[in-house]
């Protein structure tokens, strides 16, 4: 495969189009989940309208007619309780897939999840561990109230024992679903509720023929890995680290940013626990220059964890300390003020100017 | 495409019903979410109610003069089946806008 694939919306449908299907992150999600369900019988979905209604954005649409009320089931409006019971659940030999309904209703649930579904494991010595995936419909973007638009990634990714993946495109979001559902371990799968429309292409029978580039392929059965970052589009000047949704964003800019001469590089960490830190350390090693972007509030957040892992691996090349672009230090905003609190366009391009412009005093 | 009924909510203060005093929007007419849709009186006050979402009005309950009650239906929308459901709005796949440009002389050593 001699060319980049930037953004898998945009990707070459004739290279194995009986594979590749169009379909929105959320029917890429639904699929993914009606095929865990099919192949292992330990599989149980359930959450807050999971089951009847098929969940608020339809995630979970068709799937309890299909598998039977006791695979796919609602839960009472009580988050505690909707992982309390996938800790007894995975005690009992399950595979539980909870869903938080929103990213801001996963804290009354935070005892479950930092102090048993983390630790369990660690606590009995391996013989209980918890194979649970947490889907959390996760950042902003969609003009909702409070509560319903916040990023946890920082949170979660800080507690020993779970993993957190956020998939960025309907592909990955499938094929990265049903990887985390196979996992031993608690995975948080935070799913950027913005995205859940757009179309892309999704190769159901391999996991990297879309999204991961040849010049990064390790060789593994998945290209560049699942359990990796993917190079969403290649560049030379600088690269900027995403996930989840700012993926898109940033490949917009990318295309900005090549109408003034820059080129950009677009890495999508997708896994944001553990970090892929040798993508970072091959990406930055080569673009010297690094910009991070995320949703999330500024102090703490997972950019800073970013930027020193490229400063651990690259700080002899660097030309500039790594930007960071996030939102603010302040509560999630109402609806109307969300444009002006996640990274846009122009403040991700402030960003890139201020690294370009960096000289050593 | 899918109907949402939405019931005159509680304006605050315990009331429990309004009278509508006239019809910013009809049926068949596109509105905004926030777009005022009618005018309604309580015992308190007479205010402007904003449209919950956008949507296409299918159906308007009562006539200027008439009284609805907390909870009936008000005003019915016709939405596409993807909306977000319960909350929030699908946005909208724009061409990216810009107002910065970059400017950077790269030495390339």
């Amino acid at each position: 495969m001699s060319e980049t694939i930037t953004d898998p919306r945009s990707a070459d449908s004739n290279a194995g189009a009986a594979a590749v299907q169009q379909m929105s992150m959320q029917q890429a999600l639904n699929r993914a989940l009606d095929e865990i369900l099919a192949d292992n019988p330990k599989a149980v979905i359930f959450g807050e309208d999971c089951g009847r209604l098929g969940g608020v954005f339809r995630i979970t649409d068709g799937l309890q007619a299909k598998h039977g009320e006791d695979r796919v089931f609602d839960t009472p409006l009580a988050e505690s309780g909707i992982l309390g019971m996938s800790v007894g659940l995975a005690m009992a030999g399950f595979h539980p897939i909870p869903e938080v309904q929103f990213d801001g209703f996963a804290y009354p649930a935070i005892n479950q999840i930092v102090c048993q579904i983390a630790r369990m494991n660690y606590r009995s010595r391996g013989t209980l561990p918890m194979p649970i995936t947490l889907r959390v419909p996760s950042f902003g973007g969609i003009r909702a109230p409070e509560h319903h638009g916040e990023s946890l990634e920082a949170l979660f990714a800080h507690v020993p024992g779970l993993k957190v993946v956020s998939p960025s495109n309907p592909h990955d979001a499938y094929h990265l679903l049903k990887y985390a559902a196979t996992r031993p371990d608690p995975v948080i799968f935070m799913e950027p509720k913005s995205r859940y429309w757009q179309k892309g292409p999704v190769d159901v029978t391999s996991a990297a023929a879309i999204p991961v580039t040849a010049a990064h392929d390790d060789g593994t059965a998945h290209g560049g890995s699942l359990t990796g970052a993917r190079v969403a589009r290649e560049g030379r000047h600088l690269t900027l680290v995403a996930w989840g949704a700012m993926v898109a964003r940033c490949l917009q800019v990318a295309e900005l940013a090549a109408e003034d001469g820059i080129d950009i590089e677009v890495l999508d960490l997708r896994w944001l626990k553990p970090i892929d830190a040798d993508a970072l350390a091959r990406s930055v090693g080569k673009t010297r220059r690094a910009v991070v972007v995320h949703e999330a509030p500024l102090t703490s957040g997972l950019g800073a964890e970013v930027a020193q892992l490229i400063t651990q691996s690259c700080f002899a090349t660097l030309k500039a300390p790594v930007e960071r672009v996030t939102g603010f230090d302040v509560p999630y905003p109402s609806g109307d003020l969300e444009d002006e609190y996640i990274p846009n366009i122009d403040r991700i391009l402030f960003g890139i100017q201020r690294v370009l412009e960096y000289r050593r005093g | 495409m899918a109907e949402i009924s939405f019931p005159l909510p509680d304006l605050g203060e315990g009331l429990i019903e309004a009278t509508v005093l006239d019809w910013l929007v009809e049926a068949g007419q596109q509105v905004e979410r926030n777009q005022p849709i009618v005018e309604l009186e309580t015992s308190k006050s007479a205010l402007e109610l904003p449209s919950p979402q956008a949507g296409k009005v299918v159906r308007i309950h009562g006539a200027p003069g008439d009284t609805i009650n907390v909870g009936e239906p008000l005003i019915v929308f016709e939405v596409p089946d993807d909306t977000a459901g319960i909350v929030g709005t699908v946005p909208k796949d724009e061409a990216p806008k810009r107002r910065v440009r970059l400017s950077a002389v790269l030495d390339e050593d």
